[in-house]
């Protein structure tokens, strides 16, 4: 029976300590990370280098790596202590750095050698002589553009043996990445420093202007002009990109929550091993499919892989109905003896809510909550303070690091 | 100094010529990026020697974001410019670069990557790699091209006319518009002239048209630098482009001759405020009458964009 060895990578966003840690237990070989600077995630939570010297330890005891994005295009004076942050970097452990500027790049290969370079999709990297370009400056790896297919990946494969990193799930740029600067015109944040104000999601009028100030609107009055991608989920093609020889498999979202992370890369785990497993006889299981619409913020498509965008890839009119999920929970604890999980409230959850735990390794039960105790067991009816602890009976085993979440009304 | 100009015809390359300007930027969108027109090799035959003739310069846009298929095709095309002699290609692609270093290395290029050249470090870094000169982005205001301008290692080009791209897709946004609004009209190209604003904004206007590279969209204003050219020339930054894209043929001339009015006065020391107001006022006078004109990001503090 055929198996695939040379499993890709699952790489999750980790905007914080705590989200680097879910994304681990959860199943992703990889997190990325950003720092106190260089960045274009100003607004993520960033670590200092001592949250990364926790992030390195629990990644590296448990065989992930860790990445930072460093990924700015510098103005005049912006590099400043860049050789220097590179070395703190290589110093406490991190995996490789994730670069697009060419002065950033080359700082880090001069200056702190040894330390791994990956080039960010920034750089809209889109043919295979560019990731022969890079190869060729010493870069380990490069980020495809989210312009490119899956056949124009296989094409690649056979001219490089770079790695490939390509982004398979969650937002995406409309424009080519680092091509634009709508925020910087219209918005006077940097889009490439880490200020994007995302002008392209916002509505706008179209029209024909043989003169200035003389409009001969285009728009549809009901439906505004817009540039809004629909989100990136390539769950149903596994097989094509592990066949086509992605060797990293990126999910976007540093800014995304414990329950975004945890959801995706554990579906996405599950995926990856299935099909190495057994390639011949691995089937889509519909699961996983139902779970990442749980934590999806809009419609889902495949981007570039099989073709060009349509309309069908964009957001115009009224948005369509998806399930809302509220995550409102995470295992502490369980007593197998009193069937009893300590839980730390996340949301505002109680009695006779349909309550869904879920696990690493993709385990999952629902069940309606019968009753609830605070840590004193003083009884409730809900829990409605933010991190408070409390105790609810269960008829499943869960375990530490469990979550919780309930279904809302479609929105 | 050396005033660079696009093309959009072989009458307007001999009319730019006999205006007196220094080089002539063009190609084919096949490869270049937001050119007035194609260009093709036959007519490169022309334009070639008649400007070589003139004593003046032909650089070719090879700027495009290429993905495989287009790549092989920059292959050959870059022989066809080698031996057609032209004086330097624009690129921002790397891959670009690694294929030029390998087929045609005596080829001169120009690093062009568009918004993302904003550091002299960077700058530098694609000099190490064989450019003998790099396109400014326009998002670079003068208070750091202050700092940028004694740290190049090689020209920096800054363009002082014409639009300015702000966003390129690879998805054609504006057919899937009006797919979506099933009015599916035929032209989203530029000649068409459609412009997008924020609908509270009603002075906005900023173009927009598909081409065989994706969707471009613009600042609201083209840029008019003729009142800056005399800090310019003093920083050093004397490589100037007048982009034609959405000029008529005829008065981007007109343009270029205030261009070369300037520069001469410049190099004969008779530059006055007075009369860059002038010249100025010329390129405002032959601007097309749907667009405006400002200096873009020039004067900007650096601190105030975030």
């Amino acid at each position: 029976m055929r198996t695939i060895q040379n499993k890709p990578e699952v790489l999750a966003p980790a905007g914080t300590l705590e989200k680097l840690k879910v994304a681990i237990d959860y199943g992703a070989d990889a997190v990325y990370i950003g720092g106190d600077a260089y960045g274009l995630r100003t607004r993520a939570g960033n670590f200092s280098f001592d949250q990364m010297r926790e992030g390195v330890a629990y990644a590296h005891a448990r065989h992930a790596k860790v990445y930072v994005a460093a990924n700015i295009v510098a103005h005049e004076g912006d590099t400043a202590g860049a050789g220097r942050f590179f070395q703190t970097l290589r110093e406490i452990g991190i995996d490789a750095v994730i670069v697009s500027d060419p002065a950033l790049i080359e700082i880090a290969i001069l200056e702190a050698p040894g330390l791994p370079v990956h080039l960010s999709t920034q750089a809209s990297a889109a043919n295979y002589e560019t990731l022969n370009f890079w190869q060729s400056e010493g870069l380990e790896r490069v980020v495809l553009a989210r312009e490119v297919g899956i056949e124009e990946i296989k094409e690649m494969r056979r001219h490089t043996d770079v790695q490939i990193e390509a982004f398979i799930h969650g937002a995406m740029c409309i424009g080519y990445s680092g091509r634009c600067v709508l925020s910087n015109h219209m918005s006077m944040r940097d889009a490439n420093r880490g200020g994007c104000a995302q002008n392209c999601r916002w509505k706008y009028d179209l029209f024909e202007m043989p003169t200035a100030g003389q409009r001969e609107e285009e728009t549809d009055a009901k439906t505004p002009f817009t540039m809004s991608a629909v989100d990136m989920a390539m769950i149903e093609h596994i097989p094509d990109l592990i066949e086509a020889g992605v060797n990293s498999f990126k999910i976007e979202g540093r800014m995304k929550s414990i329950h975004y992370v945890s959801t995706v890369a554990n579906v996405y785990r599950q995926a990856v091993d299935s099909y190495c497993a057994d390639p011949e006889h691995y089937q889509l299981d519909p699961a996983w499919v139902d779970e990442l619409w749980k934590v999806a913020q809009r419609e889902m498509s495949t981007g570039f892989y099989y073709g060009t965008p349509t309309a069908d890839d964009e957001l115009f009119g009224k948005r369509r109905k998806r399930p809302s999920y509220a995550f409102v929970g995470e295992v502490m604890a369980y007593d197998p003896a009193k069937k009893l999980a300590t839980i730390r409230q996340r949301n505002n959850f109680g009695v006779g809510d349909q309550i869904e735990f879920y696990g690493p390794h993709f385990t999952h039960h629902t069940e309606t909550l019968t009753q609830l105790w605070d840590e004193d067991y003083d009884i409730l009816l809900r829990a409605p303070d933010a991190m408070m602890i409390c105790k609810v009976p269960v008829t499943q085993p869960v375990k530490p690091g469990d979550m919780l979440r309930r279904a809302n009304q479609l929105v | 100094m050396n005033l660079i100009t696009t093309v959009a015809s072989v009458q307007q390359a001999e009319a730019l010529l006999a205006a007196g300007v220094d080089t002539l930027y063009l190609g084919e969108s096949e490869f270049g990026l937001r050119l007035p027109a194609d260009i093709h090799q036959a007519d490169l035959k022309t334009i070639v020697p008649m400007a070589h003739a003139a004593g003046k310069k032909v650089t070719v846009a090879v700027n495009a974001i290429f993905h495989n298929d287009r790549i092989e095709k920059v292959r050959a095309y870059l022989h066809v410019l080698a031996d057609l002699k032209v004086d330097a290609v624009t690129i921002g692609d790397p891959g670009a670069i690694h294929v030029l270093q390998q087929e045609v290395p005596e080829l001169a290029y120009i690093y062009d990557a568009e918004v993302v050249v904003t550091s002299a470090q960077q700058v530098n870094f694609w000099a190490r790699h064989g450019a003998t000169g790099a396109v400014i982005a326009r998002e670079v205001p003068y208070g750091e091209l202050v700092t940028m301008a004694p740290e190049l290692t090689v020209p920096g080009e800054i363009q002082v006319y014409g639009a300015t791209c702000i966003h390129q897709s690879g998805r054609p946004l504006l057919h899937n518009y009006f797919d979506f609004v099933k009015d599916h009209q035929d032209r989203a190209d530029r000649q068409r002239g459609l412009f997008i604003a924020i609908p509270q904004h009603q002075n906005d206007h900023y173009s927009i048209y598909e081409d065989r590279n994706g969707t471009h969209i613009f600042a609201n204003n083209d840029l008019n630098l003729m009142t800056k050219l005399d800090q310019l020339y003093q920083l050093g930054l004397t490589n100037w482009k007048l982009d034609g894209l959405f000029t008529d043929e005829t008065q981007f001339v007109a343009i270029a001759k205030a261009f070369v009015a300037a520069k001469q006065a410049l190099a004969a020391g008779t530059w006055t405020p007075a009369l860059a107001a002038e010249l100025s006022q010329q390129v405002v006078a032959n601007q097309p009458v749907n667009r405006g004109l400002d200096t873009g990001f020039y004067e900007i503090d650096p601190s105030e964009v975030q």
